[in-house]
């Protein structure tokens, strides 16, 4: 935790009666403002939260659906411990969330860098450019599908006649293939997603430092590497975190494309916790499922963040 | 240096960039297109076909007029401006604390606001249900919106931190040695630098809540407070897949959207920060 | 005067509220959402609430996809309708939950549905000795045929399972580019392992006398691996592994596919889109000793345990299930009608409705088969493990034996813990 804030608070410091009360002030101004989101969030949401997370210590199945669920310690998660699909959850789970989050943020980086040079007529586009993220998941997910399907789309023939694939085939239905296919569909709906905050990110960048070091001779790449970079990180860290972790609990593409097979070679966390509860009617397994993905998922960003400090602090120390 | 010729390969270097990114976008919704204004007999007989041999209406003019779209597309922009707007306020403002204060407890606030995105919501839907239910929001838009508002407000507080991480503080030491309160300094400085933020952090809020499906399926039984995505999946019957029907519901939603899109994005490039940054 | 304002509006309201009671409120939930199917019921209920000034009536109506999951929260939140709509696979779950009441006290004394075939009011039963819903007609399967693409192969439809088996290698092997069979691989795809097992089988039942399940004997496990042959020598496209059913109907009426084992609801789909003359549906094909067992579900009006209103909630199950709104509604639903003797109605006389009639006349040679819904387990094994093992069986990653003895197991112990409990 850098202290830098505060000190640069008592450089402006009133005399030493006013303190006191501003300093009160100052104490309580934050949390004023944190009000309406924390009251919005434990409103709504930690009550079911904790519900939701003590089903991992109750025995719940079709045998007690709709009556007193009994109490099963760390049943749940000794299962989670022998259940042998997890791995493969865990695994296809990952690929998803990687492929999805390197392509959106490679691509929609790009985009961003393009349109930003591109005055009036790249922001005429840019209305059409950012649909794909206007479309709702439940059409996505049936659109790309026939998208990959031979009968009803030219997509996999062109595939095809480019080599892509070996035959005009439908990867969906291809166990090697068929991740792809949601992955592809995520892709196009995120791309937005990252060019829009890394826009924001970029139009925050001033002018003139591309060219002070124009002035001093440095090529586009390198401007690119130590002035582009370095000042849209820190936005970049939190928009790959927040999205990697919305993108982990993201099951609607898969659900609609491919329901998790064939064979399971679709199914993801989202996905296997859906069936799971819905399915098998294992909402105490499903719970634990949940409580070990928050876990994982809170290391995570606990990871990110601290990265992200790391570099925030590091830059606050120059320009200092 | 930078000779004509090279400016001239960037030009068209970037153009041809960006349609290939147009390309790759509007495909999906031009098929979409195309499948509206496919009579339901070709549908499958032409369906490699990059435009259809015959082309109809009908689809639209169903939609219009037998279902109730219209209905269902403004309770979804209802809930999703609404959602958007608490999410976007709440948020702002939130993230505008944790940037700019260090104090006890950040860390937990910052730890419960994560902890609420990161936990699977199906498993809390059953008692998200009933507790609506105790107040009498369920089977309503508002019960909805609070409920999206709740789980997009973690997302909008970190973006908008970020945001506002990137202004230097001078700004408000500035305006608070000029005689603002840090409030007003919060409101009249900060925040117009951080439009193009705001905007994209409302933009967010708006198109998650637009897209939810489960939840809208959930937690809302009347007809007339449908929601967009659940009535998409009316059109998948156990028997068919009205396809027709669905793309051309699908094409009326775009018109809109593209609008509220070409609105947005003036605010996204807004560009305030030349002269003011520097300080 | 005071106690008069006091408990003035508190009896008034007591007044108000009793006769609220008795003017009852209906909440109504159909699950198989189809806009003419909902045209058609709001029409029935609108004819049932004049007939009945007191009661009003409230359609909730659920698109199918997504429907089990939403159901199931709305009980478990407390948010439970009157009547709803039961399709057989959920109701063992609300059964054994106790969620639905038994309707055997209305139903004895009921005029309106005395004339409910036999096989109906059995049905309804669920294999325990009480009445919980009302069944509104029969899924009873039948084969599909392009008529075009079995000529072309030089077959004739089949009525046999040696026919059947040959046709489609024909179709597959003679005609370039098409396929004998429209398998469902996919999204209920458990359905694929149900009837040629029991055909094969030849005894019409899934258990043996001793309540051990018969995917552990030979002739099931031959009818598995029927199906896996024709996926893996390539008689059905590659793409069916995840088929669901809007494939497969898709699929048949596209003229990929030349057979389809479906309901006769898959028939006003297929209608649709497809020139009648091009199609034809015979009954499914028999078994080495002669006879076929379609295999049939239903659905139907069941009544919530927690209703307030439980003789309203009955009028309209009644209302709904009479001969003359069953007539209207199984012929817009497609399925076969419940009270004896509707199969005369001139609707069901078309060529196509014939291969389901001619399996109902001849009921020595083809027995209407449900599968063990009863069972509680029978959701999760016939929308899960069936799908996912079986496409694990279709890819060759597992054998035929080897799944057969796993599904043999779970229903085993299941039918032993249904059996124990009644």
């Amino acid at each position: 935790m850098h202290t830098h804030a505060l000190s640069m608070e008592s450089k402006t410091l009133p005399p030493q009666a006013q303190r006191a009360a501003s300093h009160r002030m100052r104490h309580a101004l934050p949390w004023l403002l944190l009000a309406p989101a924390l009251l919005l969030v434990c409103g709504v949401l930690l009550v079911p939260l904790g519900v939701g997370v003590s089903y991992a210590f109750q025995s719940m199945s079709m045998d007690n659906l709709f009556g007193e669920a009994g109490f099963a310690g760390l049943d749940n998660f000794r299962t989670l411990a022998d259940d042998p699909k997890l791995g493969g959850v865990l695994r296809n789970t990952l690929g998803w969330t990687v492929y999805s989050l390197v392509f959106q943020c490679g691509l929609g980086f790009g985009l961003a860098l393009l349109l930003r040079h591109s005055g009036t007529g790249g922001r005429r586009l840019q209305a059409l450019l950012f649909l794909p993220w206007a479309i709702p998941s439940v059409l996505i997910g049936l659109v790309w599908k026939m998208l990959f399907s031979p009968y009803t789309s030219p997509l996999p023939h062109w595939l095809a006649y480019l080599g892509v694939l070996p035959q005009a085939a439908d990867i969906l239905a291809d166990p090697d293939l068929a991740m792809l296919g949601p992955v592809v569909a995520n892709v196009w709906f995120g791309i937005p997603f990252f060019t829009i905050t890394l826009l924001a990110a970029l139009q925050a960048i001033p002018e003139d430092l591309y060219e002070a070091s124009a002035l001093d001779g440095a090529t586009a790449v390198q401007s690119f590497v130590r002035i582009t970079l370095p000042l849209v990180m820190p936005t970049l860290l939190i928009t790959v975190l927040l999205r990697s972790v919305w993108i982990v609990n993201f099951g609607d593409l898969v659900w609609i494309m491919t329901q998790g097979g064939p064979v399971g070679a679709t199914q993801i966390l989202p996905t296997y916790l859906f069936s799971t509860a819905f399915t098998d009617l294992n909402e105490g397994y499903a719970s634990a499922l949940a409580v070990a993905q928050l876990v994982l998922l809170l290391v995570y960003a606990a990871t990110v963040l601290r990265l992200r400090r790391r570099i925030m602090a590091g830059r606050t120390e120059e320009s200092t | 240096m930078t000779t004509v010729w090279m400016r001239r390969a960037a030009f068209t270097g970037r153009w041809l960039g960006l349609s290939l990114y147009l390309g790759f976008a509007l495909f999906p919704l031009y098929w979409l297109l195309k499948i509206a204004l496919t009579p339901t007999r070709l549908l499958y007989s032409e369906g490699v076909r990059l435009w259809p041999s015959a082309t109809t209406l009908a689809h639209f003019a169903q939609v219009w007029t037998t279902t109730q779209f219209p209905r269902y597309f403004w309770n979804s922009a209802q809930v999703a401006l609404g959602a958007a707007t608490l999410a976007t306020l709440a948020g702002a403002l939130a993230g505008y604390a944790l940037s700019r204060w260090e104090f006890r407890g950040k860390a937990s606030v910052s730890f419960v606001l994560l902890v609420t995105q990161m936990f699977a919501v199906m498993l809390m839907i059953v008692p998200l249900n009933r507790m609506l239910s105790g107040v009498g929001l369920n089977d309503s838009l508002l019960g909805l919106a609070v409920v999206y508002a709740a789980l997009n407000v973690p997302f909008a507080t970190f973006l908008m931190q970020s945001f506002v991480d990137a202004i230097p503080k001078d700004l408000e030491e500035a305006a608070m040695i000029d005689g603002c309160t840090r409030f007003q300094a919060m409101v009249k400085v900060v925040f117009p630098l951080t439009l193009p933020g705001l905007a994209a952090t409302a933009g967010f809020a708006f198109t998650a809540a637009w897209s939810e499906l489960f939840l809208a399926l959930v937690l809302i039984n009347r007809e007339a407070d449908k929601t967009i995505p659940p009535a998409l999946l009316s059109f998948i019957t156990k028997f068919s897949v009205d396809w027709g029907q669905m793309a051309a519901a699908s094409v009326l939603l775009l018109i809109p959207v593209c609008f509220f899109f070409a609105f947005v994005q003036r605010y996204l490039v807004a560009g305030l920060t030349s002269g003011a940054v520097k300080g | 005067m005071r106690k008069i304002a006091l408990y003035g509006p508190l009896l008034l309201a007591g007044l108000l509220g009793g006769g609220l009671a008795h003017a009852g409120k209906l909440k109504v939930v159909e699950v198989i959402t189809s806009p003419e199917r909902t045209k058609l019921l709001q029409t029935q209920l609108a004819a049932f609430q004049q007939a009945n000034p007191s009661t009003t009536v409230e359609l909730i109506t659920i698109p199918w996809d997504g429907a089990f999951e939403k159901v199931l929260v709305m009980f478990k939140s407390g948010q439970i309708p009157d009547v709803i709509e039961m399709p057989e696979r959920w109701s063992a779950l609300y059964v054994k939950g106790k969620q639905l009441e038994p309707l055997d006290p209305w139903l004895k004394s009921s005029k309106e549905l005395a004339t409910l075939q036999k096989s109906v009011q059995e049905a309804a039963r669920f294999g325990a000795d009480k009445t919980y819903q009302i069944p509104y007609g029969f899924y009873m399967k039948a084969l599909f045929y392009n008529k075009k693409l079995l000529a072309q192969a030089g077959v004739r439809p089949p009525s046999t399972q040696d026919e059947f088996v040959k046709a489609v290698e024909a179709v597959s092997t003679k005609v370039p580019g098409k396929y004998g069979y429209c398998l469902r691989g996919g999204r209920g795809g458990g359905f694929e392992w149900l009837g040629h097992s029991t055909t094969y089988g030849g005894t019409g039942a899934f258990f043996d006398k001793d309540g051990n399940s018969l995917y552990s004997s030979a002739a099931f496990q031959k009818g598995m691996q029927m199906v896996v042959d024709f996926y893996q020598k390539g008689y059905a496209p590659k793409e069916s592994i995840s088929w669901g059913y809007n494939e497969i109907v898709t699929g048949f009426y596209s003229g990929t596919c030349a057979m389809l084992e479906q309901d006769a609801d898959a028939l006003i789909g297929i209608a649709e889109k497809m020139n009648s003359k091009d199609f034809g549906v015979v009954p499914v094909p028999t078994g080495p000793n002669g006879k076929g067992y379609p295999n049939t579900g239903f659905a139907g009006w069941a009544m919530t345990s927690a209703s307030a209103n439980k003789d309203e909630g009955w009028k309209l199950i009644q209302f709904l299930s009479a001969a003359k709104q069953n007539l209207e509604w199984a012929k817009v639903v497609g399925v076969l009608p419940i009270h004896q003797g509707a199969e005369a109605d001139p609707a069901f006389a078309g060529e196509h409705w014939a291969g389901w009639f001619q399996t109902l006349k001849q009921s020595d040679k083809y027995r209407q088969l449900t599968p063990p819904v009863n069972l509680p387990e029978w959701g999760a094994m016939y929308d899960k493990t069936m799908v996912e093992t079986g496409q694990e069986m279709l890819l060759g990653k597992r054998s035929v034996p080897e799944v057969a003895k796993q599904w043999a197991d779970t229903l085993t112990a299941a039918q032993r813990k249904f059996t124990a409990a009644h």
